[in-house]
């Protein structure tokens, strides 16, 4: 390290940056937690010269309205479904890319592409696919022609087709849509990061493990996972935070209304309730639930580390 | 150490070998098998994708659906690009793509440096304050900076869309990490020759971290280019909109009415350039991610 | 366990995919292991002995040739099957198990008719851990555990399923000096109690000289010479063989055969008849000199180093190819202090070798 003379210089060059997140980063976490804490803030009035008293008026506001449960209900339903299913695929894929050599990075690439996409888009594509084409509840004259593809699969193997996202469509189907909307989009980071883990395993523990005529399931569960523990913790983690930030996946599937046709916001989350609060104006709501998303992530976070302390062997 | 294990005299070593043989090809067979199986559900939606953008509508409503078009119709895409808007859409997120990029790439750069090379005084304490935003979800800062560029007058501009997301934390300390491995000599070495600062930066240290900087690039532009949220909030209007948020505009009655080869169409335009990217680029794409960029 | 290798032969592929050149790792090796012996295969690095010891273990198929252990032909079978232990170089200790876990792993995998109680393991794995002295350290996690000790867990659960041949990957090499001697004499008294036939790689000759029942002395992939260690040195096949073992190591000169004669630097040194007149390569073992004031080596003396009961001589000479030569004699002589040493040599220390291949070229004694 260079002892410089010119302190200056070096604040100099991170002027920019300070001065963009002393804005946009520091004064906002100061300030949502300020106006989560005015009684009913709003910003257009504050503008005009409004004043707030201090109180919690917008917590008890957030959590006794109906939709927040409703919220919190989509968002923690989807997290417990979709983070054990994804991991566990991404672990099972990641192991058996480990194990062959021929196609393995072609495999390996396809397994990656769903990261580089836009979540909106795809889901729009996801949207078509469990849709039923010419809707027998929309239109008067409309009729089912098809009922979309992934029906077409189920009466093929001789199911029943299934209104999913459609109006009138189950709350249980929409979550199965989200969940495997939400999984496929999860798969690729999961299954990177944990082929990274596997790759960086010593191949030795497995030689001994040959030598000494340890079954394939065997060396799966008590040498593999336990090694690669730390990384299963962090994809666990992430993956609950990202989890309770889900949003743009339903508006992909749904679109804005967050919902089927005729039921708008009926899969509405946290984030959604946050935005809906903060375009409606009612600011210290939006940082109320704004604060209670975080207490949330904050202690799913310290428990998902206690567990892993745990478990995880190093 | 008597009783010694049953050898292999007491086995038909021929059952054995060829046992082995039949479990190691079944068990094979079995991780190709899975793996293919998954890879043709990962795969199906970008199939579907396509093959439907180019179908006629009433080829589409077919009761038994065609999984190769009869007739290829690339009016479709005509359509589409027309319906969206996308050219506006394109060239405005184009147009914040870069310069929040190049932006940020300066601010990232500089801060960087200052932080990988520099001495001076509360440095580590500030270094350490970066890092602590991380852990801070990004809906908490959406609250107030709505407020903020609402009274800055900023609503539906350009501006909006680029200034408050320049700084990424992130970044400034996956470079730092990058710009420390350069060893110092050769800073002092500069030093000595009398080469500045900024110089040097751009000589020795933009060079030699220009897989990271190529990995910023990549991961800003997309941000941009997925970008849905705040676009949303503060600059919806069709002369600002960005291609994610008019897309799912100009589709949103997703009653059973919409004409979804058009839409798969437009869908199918967006996705490209971020498929060129990901067949050209992966590599930097995957190397930015796994050391801890997560998605957005 | 008899174990058989016959006409052995491993090639790599080239790792660059633009030139063929394939790497020859074992060449045509052919040897048979007597049972419950210890064998140490010696070579420098790149010779081929581990590749021979992952074949053996079945955990790298030969490119040729075949592997029986006693009558049978385990060639085709892979590493679980073949019912060998193996000590990894690095120990390879699962970190996340307890050693009494680390070695309960191997029973634990048994099956069928294999298969053991709860209590038949336990007692295996301690007769185990007692047999390497670590039932102390049952409840120790791998990263609480010296070096030395984790080189003991690795053996116990080498040995716990008594396999029928016992496999050793250099397995002093992660060892600092002194831990090194004392468990060189413990893998000697481990497996003189089990009678398990052991095979071990190492590049240390001295290693394998101590503790081996027979040593193979490879060199990139070929094998040199196999033999009782002290055979091995005192009548070694070429001048590699001759270099590779003792310590001190052997001195080199070059020389000149004629009329029987054996000629250093134009001095005659010894008789060594049957010999054709030619140049060759000589090699005088550190023991092979005797103070002689009338003998015919002299030597321009450097320095006398004491190291108690033998006294080492460091002198040049100029038919010498190294700079120094050193011998080794009894403490009894004293040097005197002079510009000269002059030695005889004895002749059943001092071998020749061709200067075309550098085979050895045998003399009568």
């Amino acid at each position: 390290m260079v002892e410089s003379k010119h302190s200056w210089k070096a604040w100099l060059y991170l002027a920019p940056a300070i001065v963009l997140l002393l804005v946009f980063t520091v004064w906002p976490i100061i300030n949502t937690v300020r106006l989560a804490f005015l009684e009913d803030y709003n910003s257009s009035m504050a503008i005009g010269g409004a004043t707030y008293e201090f109180g919690i008026r917008n917590f008890a506001k957030v959590l006794q309205y109906k939709d927040f449960i409703n919220c919190l209900t989509n968002t923690i339903l989807l997290c417990v479904l979709t983070v054990p299913l994804s991991t566990i695929l991404a672990l099972l894929i990641a192991v058996c890319l480990k194990q062959i050599k021929p196609l393995q990075r072609a495999l390996q690439t396809i397994f990656f592409l769903p990261y580089v996409t836009n979540s909106i888009a795809i889901g729009m594509v996801f949207a078509a696919m469990f849709n039923m084409v010419g809707s027998a509840f929309g239109g008067e004259n409309e009729l089912i022609i098809t009922a979309g593809i992934i029906n077409n699969v189920i009466e093929f193997f001789g199911g029943q087709p299934i209104n999913w996202i459609n109006s009138g469509s189950a709350y249980w189907a929409n979550i199965v849509v989200m969940v495997v909307y939400i999984v496929w989009n999860a798969l690729p980071f999961k299954i990177l990061i944990l082929l990274g883990g596997l790759q960086s395993i010593n191949t030795q523990y497995y030689d001994a493990a040959k030598v000494d005529g340890t079954r394939r399931a065997r060396v799966f569960t008590r040498i593999t996972v336990p090694l690669l523990s730390p990384m299963l913790a962090y994809v666990v983690i992430t993956g609950f935070i990202g989890g309770f930030k889900e949003y743009s996946s339903i508006v992909g599937i749904f679109g804005e209304k967050m919902g089927p046709a005729g039921d708008p916001g009926r899969l509405n989350t946290m984030v959604g309730f946050i935005y809906d609060a903060l375009a409606g104006d009612h600011t210290g709501r939006a940082s109320a639930a704004a604060l209670i998303l975080f207490g949330i992530i904050l202690v799913v976070t310290l428990i998902n580390l206690q567990v892993s302390k745990k478990n995880t062997h190093y | 150490m008597s009783n010694i294990n049953k050898t292999m005299a007491e086995k038909d070593i021929r059952l054995v070998s060829s046992k082995q043989k039949f479990g190691h090809f079944l068990g094979q067979f079995f991780v190709y098998f899975f793996l293919i199986v998954m890879a043709i559900i990962v795969l199906f939606p970008f199939y579907w994708m396509l093959i439907s953008s180019v179908k006629s509508l009433d080829e589409y409503r077919l009761a038994v659906p065609t999984l190769f078009p009869r007739e290829i119709l690339w009016g479709n895409y005509v359509t589409a690009f027309n319906q969206a808007n996308l050219g506006t859409l394109f060239l405005n997120t184009l147009y914040v793509g870069v310069v929040s990029t190049i932006l940020s790439l300066v601010i990232t750069v500089l801060s960087a440096f200052a932080f990988a090379r520099l001495e001076f005084k509360g440095k580590n304490t500030m270094f350490a304050a970066l890092l602590a935003t991380m852990m801070i979800p990004g809906e908490l800062f959406t609250i107030t900076n709505y407020v903020t560029v609402n009274q800055l007058g900023w609503m539906k501009t350009y501006t909006v869309l680029i200034v408050p997301f320049l700084v990424s934390v992130f970044y400034i300390y996956l470079l730092r990490q990058n710009f420390m491995q350069i060893p110092n000599e050769l800073y002092l070495a500069a030093k000595v020759d009398g080469t500045s600062d900024l110089k040097y930066l751009w000589k020795v240290m933009i060079p030699l971290a220009l897989p990271t900087l190529i990995s910023i690039t990549i991961l800003k532009m997309m941000g941009a280019w997925n970008s849905y949220v705040w676009p949303r909030l503060v600059a919806n209007d069709a002369a600002h909109q960005l291609i994610t948020n008019g897309l799912r505009n100009a589709f949103t009655d997703a009653s059973g009415q919409a004409d979804i080869p058009v839409q798969m169409a437009a869908v199918a335009i967006v996705s490209l350039p971020l498929f060129l990217v990901f067949v050209f680029l992966r590599k930097y794409i995957m190397k930015g991610v796994s050391r801890g960029g997560l998605k957005g | 366990m008899k174990v058989v290798l016959q006409n052995l032969t491993k090639i790599f592929p080239s790792r660059n995919k633009k030139s063929n050149e394939e790497v020859v790792a074992v060449n045509d090796f052919t040897f048979t292991i007597p049972d419950g012996k210890l064998i140490g295969l010696l070579g420098p690095s790149g010779c081929g002995k581990s590749t021979t010891l992952y074949m053996i273990s079945g955990l790298q198929k030969p490119s040729g040739g075949q592997i029986f252990f006693g009558d049978e032909d385990v060639t085709e079978l892979s590493a679980e099957n073949r019912g060998v232990g193996l000590v990894f170089q690095n120990y390879a200790l699962y970190p996340h198990m307890t050693v009494k876990q680390n070695i309960l792993f191997p029973l634990q995998n048994l099956r069928g008719e294999d298969k053991l109680s709860k209590e038949e393991m336990l007692e295996r794995a301690y007769t185990a851990a007692k047999l390497v002295q670590i039932d102390e350290l049952m409840d120790r996690k791998p990263s609480e555990l010296s070096g030395g000790q984790q080189q003991r867990v690795a053996i116990a659960r080498a040995l716990v399923k008594m396999p029928k041949v016992l496999l050793l990957d250099e397995p002093l090499s992660n060892l600092d000096a002194r831990l090194r001697l004392q468990t060189r004499e413990e893998i000697r008294r481990i497996q003189k109690e089990t009678g398990i036939t052991t095979i071990f790689v190492t590049h240390d000759q001295e290693e394998a000289m101590s503790i081996s029942d027979m040593i193979v002395v490879m060199k990139l992939g070929v094998v040199q010479q196999i033999g009782k260690p002290q055979d091995v040195y005192d009548d070694p096949t070429n001048l590699f063989v001759a270099k590779f073992l003792g310590t001190p190591p052997i001195n080199v000169f070059e020389g000149k055969v004629a009329g029987g004669k054996l000629y250093l630097d134009g001095v005659e040194v010894l008789d060594v008849p049957g010999v054709a007149d030619q140049d060759v390569t000589v090699g005088i073992r550190p023991e092979g000199f005797t103070l002689d004031e009338n003998g015919p080596m002299v030597c321009g003396l450097n320095s006398v180093e004491v190291m108690g009961r033998d006294v080492s001589v460091v002198s040049t000479h100029p038919a010498s190819v190294n700079s120094v030569i050193r011998s080794i004699i009894d403490a009894d002589n004293k040097v005197a202090a002079a510009e000269t040493v002059s030695y005889s040599l004895k002749p059943h220390k001092v071998f020749l070798f061709s200067k075309q291949d550098e085979s050895r070229i045998y003399f009568d004694i």
